[in-house]
């Protein structure tokens, strides 16, 4: 009976989560049709506005791990503009196509998180301020491999931009990312480094091998999203002075999702149902007809506001 | 030899090695300006001097702001969204400059000073942390002038061009250099910023409202740009829709570069407001005349911004870092 | 030979310029129960921490069987066959029931780097059922569990792999009646299994049912091992406080008047979950004492009176009639508060000792522009730090650096330059070697004679009795009685109104 009733308990846990979701998705769709009925919300539009959100989706659930830890990153605009433009030098100037492309980005991606990690672990500032300081110099080694030209892929090569491909590529990462979390000792070690770090290094645990690990897998993610983003978008331009910072936002909003539903035992399908909320009301901004500049207010907001009611801080406890 | 004097301080003990450490930190970046620009200089063949007057007309606005960015980050607190405020401030400044010139200034510090505010209300109020609350604000504010400046650049009225004197503009610099000076080496409120730096906790229940303090601070930093916002307009007669861009990462790369830890504390200095921003901009318009690229530039910066990020965070007053 | 398990051999520890540990050598029996006592702050944990691989020793050697062990860390101490039960949560947030069983130990799941968790979750809940503790099931999150079936969890991942020696450090204060009795029962399994139990203890009475043998430290130093069936509890306290404390130590007034005056009246304060109902009046030139477990809620009632509790209910009022509600309006008052946690709350680590002792005195210090004066900030400072004979090099010097003791003194000093007239001292003696102990001990009666009020916050009953003029013992957040001053009560008295 005692079994019963805490699987019971467990399972209200999950179904708990997916409903508060299921709402969220319901709300700001709803509110949108209501708006504006004609250009908004067709189950066609709805599919398209969920393919637009895989892409931070993919981001989002790597750069978890690095979040769950404590730490931040303000250098994943930089590194998805690095590993997009390095894949797609891979695939047309070196003629190496779809593997090329992949292979390319994920591996620019997964060296821009060890870089990333191994100075945050090397030189002991925090992560924020490190990533900063990389973002610097990723903008503009990205900017010396494209060589100032806007980089575009060939239209063979775009099927990461569409339907199939686009979500085959999707599901595989976000199987990887479970996989990691639930199945490897890499997960367990992520959540009891992000619980507490001196209790984490009394068992044993390499704290510092395990942050650097963390930064590679959001960084190797950050280059899936790289190849989906240019897929997408068919072209990126290297741009300088960290205006790549505005691509940071979206996949950080997903990420609080995943935080905020840890306590239900799902973070991943909290990130991608997140994400899809938020390009929901992305896409409900434009069907206004709302101009573009109006786009970044919101996202601005929206993330204050994502933050303001996902954190909970323990009374009395120092923010900085 | 310098090693050897080295050697000798390390051998008497860890009270002296920490003096001499501390002497190194607090001398490093004043001989990193003097050798910066000697070298520039030599490497220009003195042009670098000749057109100090250039060189000097950057310098207001970014050390105008990082002063309110010092106060922020003594407290151990972080601000993004410094470009953001000086580009809407600047806006308000050339929307009111035409119907008078004072009420363009407090037009310009009052919207800082809102924006501030705001800031403060997510960071103390809700409870945030400070660099999530400020780089939303600067993205949704971003946002905002582009709207405003978008199809043409916010021109000011002619009347500004009258204030574009080296008089004026140094003048409000060194007012806002000496009186915060005063207030953060002379009175409670530096040793309250640099305590809350230092340990929140211990200050609370030392009977300081910190976070009162820490609110007014940011509204203050808010203000302090919102004047340099006017500056700025004097300096260029309008805003675009960059008005303001990447101010605050110059910011912080001054800051650091004077020698400021990055957790605030008991180690900040006044100086490094003053040392830090002159050494950013010797450097960068030397790197500029040098006839280097942006991204080179940009290269060298975030090498140059690590380097003294790590030589001067006080890891002391980090038990676990983030 | 062969019955010794633990050798230790002139271990030493120093953190900065405490010596927590002055070569400690003492054997370790197998198969008994080997009690490790000492006051505050004498080295216990230090030396099962070191042992357990939590901190490194300086010096010295433990020999387990015979074989030195210098454990890197916990997993490499469990390897060793070495286990701890740690007095705080030992636990992790955000993991489940089996993965904190098997943290660090996760090898004997993984195959290929796939981590089997069925199979983990399958062997820790056969575990929990061999102990007994069937409500807790393994693939459930920790954090669905109170403090009691965490520190089940955390015996169980102590236990199960039959290590050569456990520690238990402090456990039992925090656990009701039936945790205890559960610890009891395991203490008693590991014993019967031929192995060792380190046991970490404040209660005496429990120290001496418990366990074999007792060895007692003493301010870092060994002072005796000695036989349970032996001694009593009188003998093991003198064996723990040592012969140079005299009656000169506390008071020695019995008697004497205590004023009528009340300075401060608390009525019906409330903290959610830690306090309720308390109602109490502080007289002039009184020293209240407040006693009980440490989770009792005692240590809110210091920040309850300062107006730092968060969510407080009820009233604190002074003489005049001012009602304490926020921290300023406390110190502005002549309230002043030392917390037991004096490195986050009381002081500010890496500031000077001039900062700190000014921090609240900076309005009376500055001029009427109000303007300071680095010259005055520094003889401000450097009269009350020398008033409390705090060693140091100068008062620039950072509070980091100095010892517990001479931190102590620096925030004391801190409120007799701003001459505070309430004070309430949660914890005072903590942690503190017997010399400033005493130092502070007479800076208490003086302050209390001329006329100034304190609260004292303590775990330390000896120092209530010897020190306060009424003791108010809490129990479960609430007030369970009252003693007053007298030569008779003794430390039995107290805990039967503790537990």
């Amino acid at each position: 009976m005692n079994k019963a009733e805490n699987t019971g308990k467990r399972l209200s846990g999950g179904v708990k989560g997916y409903l508060l979701l299921l709402i969220m998705v319901l709300i700001s769709w709803g509110i949108f049709k209501i708006i504006t009925p004609d250009n908004f919300g067709s189950p066609k539009n709805m599919l398209s506005y969920f393919e637009a959100s895989l892409l931070a989706a993919v981001g989002a659930v790597g750069f978890y791990f690095v979040m769950v830890m404590g730490m931040f990153d303000f250098s994943i605009g930089a590194n998805i503009m690095l590993s997009a433009i390095v894949g797609c030098v891979f695939a047309n100037r070196f003629g190496l196509g779809y593997f090329g492309l992949v292979i390319g980005a994920i591996l620019t991606g997964a060296i821009v998180g060890l870089l990333n990690g191994a100075f945050y672990v090397k030189l002991r500032i925090p992560s924020m301020i490190v990533t900063t300081g990389l973002a610097l110099i990723y903008e503009s080694v990205a900017n010396f491999i494209a060589g100032g030209v806007e980089q575009t892929l060939p239209s063979d090569l775009r099927a990461f931009g569409q339907m199939p491909g686009n979500l085959i590529l999707a599901v595989i990462a976000f199987a990887v990312a479970y996989l990691l979390l639930n199945y490897t000792r890499i997960g367990t070690y992520t959540y009891a480094i992000g619980s507490n770090e001196f209790v984490a290094k009394n068992m044993g645990i390499k704290v510092n091998k395990y942050k650097v690990l963390a930064f590679i897998i959001s960084g190797a993610f950050l280059g899936v999203m790289a190849v989906l983003t240019i897929s997408y978008g068919s072209s990126m331009v290297a741009v300088t002075g960290m205006a790549s910072m505005s691509r940071n936002f979206v996949p950080t909003m997903g990420c609080f999702f995943g935080l905020a539903f840890k306590k239900y035992g799902m973070p991943i399908p909290a990130i991608i149902i997140g994400e899809f909320v938020i390009n929901i009301i992305f896409f409900g901004f434009i069907a206004l007809g709302a101009p573009t500049a109006v786009q970044d207010v919101i996202t601005g907001l929206a993330l204050l506001i994502i933050v303001m009611l996902t954190t909970k801080v323990a009374k009395g406890e120092i923010v900085k | 030899m310098p090693i050897q004097i080295f050697k000798h301080f390390f051998k008497t003990g860890e009270l002296k090695k920490q003096h001499v450490i501390n002497l190194i930190r607090s001398s490093l970046p004043i001989i990193g300006l003097i050798a910066v620009f000697i070298v520039f200089n030599t490497l220009t063949h003195g042009s670098m001097w000749n057109s100090r007057k250039l060189i000097l007309n950057q310098i207001y606005v970014v050390m105008i702001s990082a002063t309110g960015v010092f106060f922020i980050m003594s407290m151990g607190g972080l601000d993004f969204s410094q470009g953001s405020i000086m580009g809407i401030a600047s806006i308000v400044v050339c929307k009111l400059s035409g119907t008078n010139i004072w009420l363009a200034v407090a037009g310009g510090i009052l919207a800082g000073a809102a924006i501030g505010a705001f800031n403060a209300y997510f960071y103390v109020g809700r409870k945030i942390k400070s660099f999530i609350v400020t780089i939303c604000t600067m993205f949704l504010f971003r946002g905002v002038i582009k709207y405003m400046a978008s199809n043409s650049p916010v021109a000011a009225s002619m009347k500004v061009y009258d204030y574009d004197t080296t008089a004026i503009k140094l003048g409000i610099t060194f007012a806002v250099l000496l009186i915060s000076f005063i207030v953060f080496r002379f009175t409670s409120f530096g040793i309250h910023l640099k305590a809350i730096g230092a340990g929140e906790k211990a200050v609370k229940f030392a009977g300081v409202r910190t976070d009162r303090v820490k609110f007014l601070i940011y509204v203050l930093a808010g203000a302090i740009t919102g004047l340099a916002a006017f500056v700025n307009i004097v300096k260029n007669g309008s805003a675009t829709a960059n008005v303001g861009n990447q101010l605050e990462t110059q910011i912080l790369i001054a800051l650091v570069l004077g020698g400021m830890p990055i957790s605030g504390g008991a180690k900040v200095k006044f100086e490094n407001v003053i040392v830090g921003s002159l050494l950013y901009i010797v450097l960068t318009n030397g790197l500029i005349m040098m006839g280097l690229t942006t991204q080179m530039m940009q290269l060298i910066q975030g090498i140059v911004f690590l380097i003294f990020v790590a030589l001067f965070a006080d890891r002391e007053n980090l038990s676990v870092i983030k | 030979m062969s019955d010794i398990r633990l050798e230790v051999k002139k271990v030493s520890k120093t953190f900065g310029i405490t010596k927590a540990l002055q070569d400690v050598s003492f054997n370790i029996a197998k198969g008994e129960i080997h009690a490790l006592i000492g006051e505050n702050g004498s080295g216990k944990s230090t030396l099962t921490n070191s042992l357990a691989g939590i901190y490194h020793k300086d010096r010295g050697t433990f020999l387990l069987d015979g074989k030195e062990v210098d454990p890197a860390n916990q997993v490499e101490a469990n390897n060793e066959g070495i286990s701890i039960i740690v007095q705080e949560l030992g636990t992790l947030d955000g993991l489940t029931v089996a993965e904190n069983i098997f943290l660090g130990h996760e090898e004997q799941f993984v195959k290929f780097g796939i981590k089997n968790t069925a199979a983990m979750n399958r062997k820790a809940n056969e575990l929990l059922k061999k102990y007994g503790f069937d409500k807790i099931k393994a693939p459930d999150m920790i954090d669905d569990y109170n403090f009691e079936d965490r520190k089940l969890v955390e015996i169980v991942k102590a236990t199960y792999f039959s290590p050569k020696i456990v520690v238990i450090d402090e456990t039992t204060t925090a656990l009701s009646r039936e945790g205890r009795d559960e610890l009891y029962k395991q203490m008693k399994r590991i014993r019967e299994e031929g192995n060792t139990v380190i046991f970490i203890s404040h209660d005496l009475p429990e120290v001496l049912e418990m366990s074999d043998t007792i060895t007692v430290l003493r301010d870092g130093v060994y002072i005796d091992t000695v036989k349970s069936s032996e001694i009593d509890e009188d003998g093991l306290k003198k064996l723990m406080v040592g012969r140079d404390v005299t009656g000169a130590y506390y008071r020695t007034d019995y008697g004497e008047e205590v004023s009528s005056e009340v300075v401060m009246k608390v009525e019906d304060v409330t903290v959610p979950g830690l306090i309720s109902d308390v109602n109490f009046e502080l007289h002039k030139g009184e020293i209240l004492g407040f006693g009980g477990l440490s989770e009792s809620g005692m240590h809110e009632i210091g920040k309850a009176c300062f107006g730092a509790s968060f969510d407080r209910e009820g009233r604190v009022t002074l003489a005049d009639g001012t009602q304490i509600n926020d921290i300023p309006t406390a110190i502005a008052h002549s309230i002043a508060y030392t917390s037991k946690d004096r490195d986050n709350e009381s002081l500010v680590m890496n500031q000077s000792i001039r900062d700190n002792i000014c921090l609240p005195s900076l309005k009376e210090l500055s001029n009427k522009a109000h303007m300071l004066s680095d010259k005055k900030l520094k003889s401000f400072a450097e009269e009350f730090a020398k008033k409390m004979s705090t060693k140091m090099q100068s008062v620039d010097q950072f509070v980091s650096n100095l010892s517990g003791g001479n931190k102590q003194k620096v925030v004391l000093a801190r409120w007799i330059g701003k001459d505070s007239d309430i004070l309430l001292l949660d914890s005072p003696t903590r942690g503190i070697d017997i010399k400033v102990k005493q130092d502070i001990y007479r800076l208490m009666d003086e302050m209390r004679k001329s006329g100034k009020s304190i609260i004292m916050i303590s775990e330390e009953l000896t120092e209530l009795i010897g020190m306060c003029d009424r003791i108010i013992i809490m129990k479960d957040g609430r007030i369970n009685g009252e003693l007053l001053r007298s030569a008779d009560i003794d430390e039995n008295s107290l805990i039967a109104k503790m537990v």
